[in-house]
């Protein structure tokens, strides 16, 4: 059955090396980013805590049970380390 | 203002950029990177960043920090790509009327910096190992739950669910990383003391592994503090673990006893256990102190209002003294015997931070024997004319003048006696000299300026004041066991000095 939407993702420095790749477009039935990075880690291998996640959708930080739209770009933040 | 760049950042440049005729103040911070990390060694990092998001983030921050401290002006600028060691990773600098304002928000920018930008660092060690910063340690600390590691310990009635939040949010300094340094942060770490702070300059030797528990042959040539820090870290990554590789002097001293729980006094020298006793008094942190000898050992705690301290024991014999009959180092000592005072200190430590503390333990010297198995308690000497803890006063010696006879904390009438004195108002950031009530004569000094202090002191008869009236009577007595003999206090709270933005009716505050 066809997925419900198509979303843009992004992956950056653990999960880009755990995802092997840097983006995606990724049709999904995820009404929300939890639901979607349970999907991601079932498809792509993904093994980094969720608990430790935060998520940005369209260039904003946002919670993981935001509801998400048609072609959003999201994006999984690990934990930041910069300075 | 906010950049990121993958080009080499150039502080010259951005430091002209700040230049402004308002500015009294540049506050720059530089991040370096550096060639070791938890331990570990370090070739290169790599910057990874989310650029639309850090753009947002990073202007974000830049201009909530110019709001919260007006006149600021802000620019940060964050590195991407592969950096080598001691390369420029971020520039903050904050130009500013006022000093002040400039180091509080070059500090907030570095901090949200930490705590949000989306940017990621992989560092590189030897070989082809490799790990992203945060990404492991973080997720181990998720999988361990701070509900499983603890649960012996809450479960036991004296500690609770309460009792392990006292430890977390507990800070703790351990000075002297050896024999009972080792023994007494392992046992603080697997407790879950919050925050912890390993003290020492020195270097893992081979003659040191008989006792010093954490450490291994392979960490012979490191500094102890990083090697154990580490250590550390990998038995409780719940807990924050800090290392301070470098000496405890009199010139880093009070910044890093001041505001801690406890400090453990684990050393092996008269002078630092000097320097010590008297910081922690002076900022009012409770020392629980270690020493050994052979088969034996002695553990002191030392309450910051107590009396019978550490000078009453030694009465008034200087340090150097001291050292010459007890060098510790290359002593022979019986490996358990640190073990044991190591692991008591830990105890005495944990029970002051659980409120399970015994009031009578600290006026009493513990005496271990482990060669005869016994274990006693002596009531130690509370010396009434000590200088640092008793009320003295001074007889009149063949050297001294007439003002040495007089006490240390003076009344009104004495103060009037005196004549004409220099008056050093003692102000803890945030606090401010009434203009009003001040006397002309009244220097307004930050509490922690103690080389400013001890000049102005040097010149003639000074009065210390502070605002509740307690830390300069503690200072005071500092400044006479130096041999400042004109040094007084005056007792009591005084409304001189006033926390900064309360008005004291007409008058307005005016800066130190």
């Amino acid at each position: 059955m066809a997925k419900s939407r198509s979303l843009h993702i992004r992956f950056f420095a653990v999960l880009r090396e755990q995802a092997g790749v840097s983006e995606l477009e990724f049709p999904t039935d995820a009404h929300t980013p939890s639901e979607l990075y349970a999907e991601l880690r079932a498809e792509r291998g993904l093994v980094f805590p969720a608990a430790l996640l935060r998520v940005a959708i369209n260039e904003k930080y946002a919670t993981m049970g935001t509801p998400l739209q048609a072609g959003d770009r999201v994006v999984f933040i690990p934990p930041v380390a910069g300075g | 203002m906010f950049e990121l760049t993958n080009q080499l950042i150039d502080s010259a440049a951005l430091r002209a950029r700040l230049a402004r005729p308002e500015a009294g103040a540049l506050v720059v911070f530089e991040g370096w990177v550096r060639n070791h990390h938890a331990g570990r060694p370090v070739s290169r990092l790599e910057y990874e960043a989310f650029d639309e998001l850090a753009r947002l983030e990073g202007d974000a921050i830049t201009s909530e920090t110019q709001e919260e401290h007006p006149g600021c002006t802000v620019l940060c600028v964050h590195r991407t790509g592969s950096l080598g060691i001691g390369e420029l990773a971020v520039w903050i600098g904050v130009a500013s009327p006022h000093r002040h304002a400039a180091f509080l928000a070059c500090r907030q920018v570095i901090e949200e910096i930490k705590r949000r930008l989306p940017v990621w660092k992989k560092e590189h060690h030897s070989g082809n190992l490799a790990e992203w910063v945060n990404c492991t340690t973080e997720a181990t600390a998720n999988r361990l739950g701070a509900e499983n590691y603890y649960e012996r310990q809450t479960s036991l009635p004296e500690v609770g669910a309460a009792g392990q939040t006292a430890l977390a949010a507990a800070s703790v300094l351990v000075v002297g990383v050896g024999g009972l340094g080792c023994p007494a942060a392992l046992y603080l770490a697997t407790s879950g003391v919050g925050r912890l702070t390993l003290a020492d300059a020195g270097r893992v030797e081979v003659s040191n592994l008989h006792r010093q528990i954490l450490f291994t042959a392979d960490d012979v040539g490191a500094a102890k503090a990083t090697v154990a820090a580490a250590r550390l870290r990998a038995q409780n990554p719940l807990v924050r673990i800090e290392a301070h590789a470098a000496d405890v002097t009199p010139a880093n001293v009070r910044a890093l006893v001041t505001g801690r729980t406890v400090v453990l006094d684990c050393t092996d020298n008269f002078a630092t256990r000097f320097l010590l006793h008297d910081a922690c008094r002076f900022a009012g942190v409770p020392l629980v102190s270690a020493a050994v000898y052979r088969f034996e050992g002695e553990l002191n705690i030392f309450q910051p209002h107590a009396t019978g301290c550490l000078h009453c024991v030694w009465s008034g014999r200087p340090a150097g003294e001291l050292e010459a009959v007890a060098n510790c180092a290359g002593a022979p000592v019986f490996a358990p015997a640190v073990g044991v005072l190591g692991l008591m200190q830990a105890a005495e430590t944990l029970k002051i931070i659980l409120g399970l503390a015994d009031p009578a333990a600290a006026r009493q010297s513990r005496l271990v024997n482990l060669l005869d198995g016994s274990m006693q308690s002596i009531e130690r000497l509370a010396d009434p004319s000590c200088p640092v803890c008793g009320n003295p006063v001074a007889s009149p010696s063949a050297k001294s003048g007439p003002l040495d006879a007089s006490p240390l904390v003076l009344t009104a009438e004495q103060l009037v006696a005196l004549g004409p004195v220099q008056t050093i108002a003692l102000l803890e950031p945030g606090e401010t000299l009434d203009a009003v009530t001040a006397s002309a004569h009244t220097i307004a000094v930050p509490m922690g300026d103690l080389v400013r202090i001890r000049e102005l002191a040097a010149q003639g008869p000074t009065v210390l004041t502070c605002r509740h009236g307690l830390r300069s009577v503690a200072l005071a007595r500092l400044l006479r066991v130096e041999g400042n003999r004109r040094i007084y206090a005056l007792p009591g709270s005084t409304s001189t000095i006033r926390p900064s933005g309360v008005s004291s009716g007409q008058g307005s505050g005016r800066n130190g």
